[in-house]
């Protein structure tokens, strides 16, 4: 079979895998304002408080990992959508911060600025733009959190500013990611048909975070993006 | 004329923006429909009638800086509609027949679209990006 589309039964796994946990994490209840990262000072910084309530991550519920938290800041005035922006964009900004401080793959900081980097680009077109997608932020660092041994990807994004990661190799072998806001991941593997050398195999299918690589493992793809 | 399909020999080209461009090189999320659209937005080369490839891109740079906000590392790709319809065609998993047509507007007579694209071809979007051949800067 040189061709195979996945949808129908990672669709169907998928279902299974989110469950109906909630991860809870305290970790950022009571961070200063001056710990909040700038982006480099890109972006202009507001003054936040830090609410007392606790923040639960539904999405893409995965053991024994380090979770996220990101602090709604505290609004008295009626909610707009530039304040849904707003907190997005912080949000977002957060998250990177922490990919950049405390993701547990050697070339962390070259991830963070890269990221940024895509923020900045895609608000340069359209200045409303949050940058890149909370969600897609959050699986992508699930994904990595997971993984440490992955090689460095080339990141890039898609129209609706998910995060798209796609590691290549020789001989025509490809395996690409496309993080989805709610937690799912959208997959793409070319790789050589290894009884029909002059054919290759074109693989797509759809998986949540946290199953992916277990889901992708039968094609070889870790002999080519882990270290 | 509007509605008409592009031939294979010709070519097209597709404005990329910053965020999927990695070191110089375009990447898939170019080639991929936003959500909404019918299909993706191109350009007509041979019907600007330029004398030259050269002059087919200014002309396009020219059309992308009164429609776009085009950023700093914008780029756009040239494409054969030919190409990319034999490749998609034959490397999809659902063998999918891609068209090309013409789909002029006042401002942008060349416009045209690729259709038969779905919201979550990643996969094509990959194939359509190795039929990418040329690509030149999107600013003047």
């Amino acid at each position: 079979m040189s061709d195979l589309n996945l949808y129908e039964e990672t669709a169907r796994e998928a279902a299974i895998a989110y469950g109906n946990k909630s991860l809870i994490d305290y970790s950022s209840i009571g961070e200063s304002d001056d710990e909040v990262w700038n982006r480099r000072n890109l972006l202009p910084q507001k003054p936040r408080k830090v609410p007392k309530g606790i923040y639960f991550l539904t999405a893409g519920s995965q053991e024994d990992i380090k979770t996220l938290i990101s602090p709604w800041p505290e609004k008295e005035d009626p909610f707009t959508q530039s304040d849904l922006l707003d907190s997005e964009e912080d949000m977002a900004q957060e998250i990177i911060y922490r990919i950049k401080t405390t993701l547990s793959v050697p070339y962390r900081e070259r991830l963070a600025n890269r990221l940024l980097t895509l923020v900045n680009d895609a608000k340069e077109e359209d200045p409303s733009s949050p940058g890149i997608t909370v969600g897609s932020l959050r699986s992508f660092y699930n994904f990595f959190q997971s993984h440490p041994n992955l090689k460095y990807p080339a990141i890039s994004l898609m129209p609706e500013d998910n995060i798209y990661a796609s590691w290549r190799s020789e001989q025509n072998r490809l395996f690409s990611v496309h993080f989805l806001p709610n937690g799912d991941t959208r997959f793409v593997i070319f790789k050589p048909n290894e009884r029909h050398p002059d054919k290759q195999m074109r693989i797509s299918g759809i998986a949540t975070t946290d199953i992916l690589m277990e889901t992708v493992t039968p094609y070889g793809v870790w002999d080519w993006i882990s270290e | 004329m509007k509605g008409d399909k592009i031939p294979n020999q010709h070519h097209i080209t597709r404005y990329c923006q910053p965020k999927y461009i990695l070191d110089g090189q375009i990447q898939p999320g170019a080639f991929k429909l936003r959500a909404g659209e019918e299909s993706l937005s191109v350009n007509w080369l041979e019907f600007l009638n330029c004398s030259s490839r050269e002059s087919e891109i200014a002309e396009i740079q020219n059309i992308y800086s009164t429609k776009l906000n085009v950023g700093g590392r914008a780029k756009i790709a040239v494409l054969n509609v030919g190409e990319v319809r034999q490749k998609v065609l034959t490397e999809s998993p659902d063998g999918r027949n891609l068209e090309v047509i013409h789909d002029s507007s006042t401002d942008d007579p060349s416009h045209s679209g690729i259709y038969n694209l779905k919201q979550d071809d990643e996969l094509i979007a990959e194939l359509i990006l190795e039929t990418v051949h040329e690509a030149y800067s999107a600013r003047t």
